[in-house]
């Protein structure tokens, strides 16, 4: 049993992490705001791409995955900063589920992370496939930001067959799902010609279809970075008004104890000097 | 396996085919354009007369019934016809693309656009100057002096765009 005095720091201390767990909360809410204006002019931003290359696909069916080429590159978004409830995790654990499924159909898969806490995870899950990282990425996000990370992910390489991004969709405030689009690349020539029924502008396909192609990729990051910055925060809030309640729980109970070992030692002390008073008198 | 390539080659452009049509083509015989920027909605699905896109390979007009295209633009003015007559609505917009579909719709997509109002004269004159300030000093062939070129040719062109000339 712990002592008053313990007690009455435990109190104290629950306390301000309540503090601090409900202003990040607010902190949050107010972010979310930006990130969601954000995200609702990403979307339509994005919907040319879309029409290239369809829906997203949600991530909830494993066996999908080995429809992957060989060779691809994933590129899983995650957040720099922790607290944010399970948005890492899911993304991690997906990479991993997407991993194993290419591994036992013999693929092969390289993975480029965006985020600290993706990257941690992903060291650990599938250190042999990591290619490279990046990582404390400024936020708000912007245009400029997917551009950049654009170029980190062509730089890693244009021998991949296809770019799979994995992220966090963002559905509203209390709910994510976690979702993964495949994008081929564009062939000029062949079997698998890309956009057969268009004509070109200027009449150089290839060259056009190189430049529409990073741009494209660009565009559906940018649309993903939004998607997955508008999750984090809602997933922080999220977490963070939980973390508030539990602390205020804790603190009622932690309160109710500290109530009880005072009532015990006052009771104490009376009983002492009650009962030295009638040996005196006996 | 050859069945599965003829597959792909087939399934690809119909998947498209349906998904552009998903995307509610116009139902009054309007273009449909949809003009979005990054960080700013400026026309989702809206009807309009006609668009003139600053293509790469020339200036071209787009209305209802277009055939497919794809083009890339060159920074340059962009007009959009409204419906309902009138002046055209004139975008300076620094280079994107320009897919015009099979439906009528026509996406339009570049990373900034500014109304041409919105243009300073003299701060372009200015921002011209730096940049080619810049590019005669950057080093021959290096990122730099790249970057310093499109500056240049983006600022002449938005002062070509207001009616003048820079050297």
């Amino acid at each position: 049993m712990a002592t008053e005095k313990q007690l009455f720091q435990q109190i104290n201390s629950t306390k301000n992490i309540m503090k601090i767990t409900s202003s990040m909360k607010m902190v949050s809410a107010a972010k979310l705001k930006g990130d969601e204006n954000r995200l609702y002019a990403a979307r339509p931003f994005n919907k040319w791409a879309t029409t290239i290359t369809g829906p997203s696909t949600p991530m909830e069916n494993e066996v999908e995955f080995a429809n992957i080429p060989d060779n691809a590159l994933i590129v899983p978004l995650t957040s720099d900063k922790g607290l944010c409830g399970g948005i890492n995790s899911f993304i991690s654990r997906g990479v991993r589920t997407m991993c194993g499924v290419l591994d036992g159909s013999g693929k092969k898969s390289s993975v480029v992370v965006v985020g600290d806490k993706g990257r941690s995870q992903m060291r650990r899950m599938v250190g042999d496939k990591l290619v490279s990282a990046a990582t404390e990425v400024v936020t708000p996000y912007s245009f400029d930001l997917s551009a950049a990370i654009t170029a980190e992910v062509l730089a890693a390489g244009n021998d991949y067959s296809c770019i799979v991004i994995l992220h966090n969709k963002f559905v509203n405030s209390a709910t994510y799902i976690q979702e993964y689009k495949v994008l081929m690349p564009m062939a000029s020539t062949g079997d698998d010609e890309a956009m057969v029924e268009y004509e070109f502008e200027p009449d150089i396909k290839n060259e056009v279809l190189e430049d529409l192609g990073e741009y494209l990729l660009c565009s559906e990051l940018h649309h993903a970075l939004m998607e997955a910055a508008a999750s984090e925060q809602s997933a922080r809030m999220a977490a963070m008004e939980n973390a508030t309640k539990n602390a205020g729980e804790m603190v009622d109970k932690l309160t109710l104890q500290y109530n009880r070992a005072r009532q015990a030692r006052i009771t104490t002390e009376l009983i002492e000097i009650i009962s030295g008073a009638s040996a005196i008198e006996g | 396996m050859f069945a599965a390539r003829l597959s792909s080659r087939v399934a690809r452009p119909m998947a498209q085919r349906l998904m552009s049509e998903a995307a509610a083509p116009a139902a009054s015989g309007n273009l449909v354009i949809n003009f979005n920027l990054p960080h700013e909605t400026i026309y989702d699905s809206k009807e309009v007369a006609s668009v003139i896109i600053p293509g790469l390979a020339g200036e071209y007009g787009v209305t209802a019934g277009h055939s497919a295209i794809v083009s890339q633009m060159k920074a340059g003015v962009l007009q959009i016809l409204h419906t309902d007559g009138g002046d055209a609505e004139k975008y300076f917009v620094p280079g994107g693309f320009a897919l015009s579909h099979e439906n009528s719709v026509t996406d339009i997509t570049c990373p900034e656009a500014v109304k041409l109002d919105d243009l300073d004269a003299a701060t372009i004159t200015s921002n011209f100057a730096d940049a080619k300030k810049e590019f005669d000093s950057a080093e021959e062939g290096s990122e730099a002096k790249a970057g310093a070129q499109i500056d240049m040719e983006v600022n002449r062109a938005m002062a070509f765009a207001l009616g003048t000339t820079i050297a």
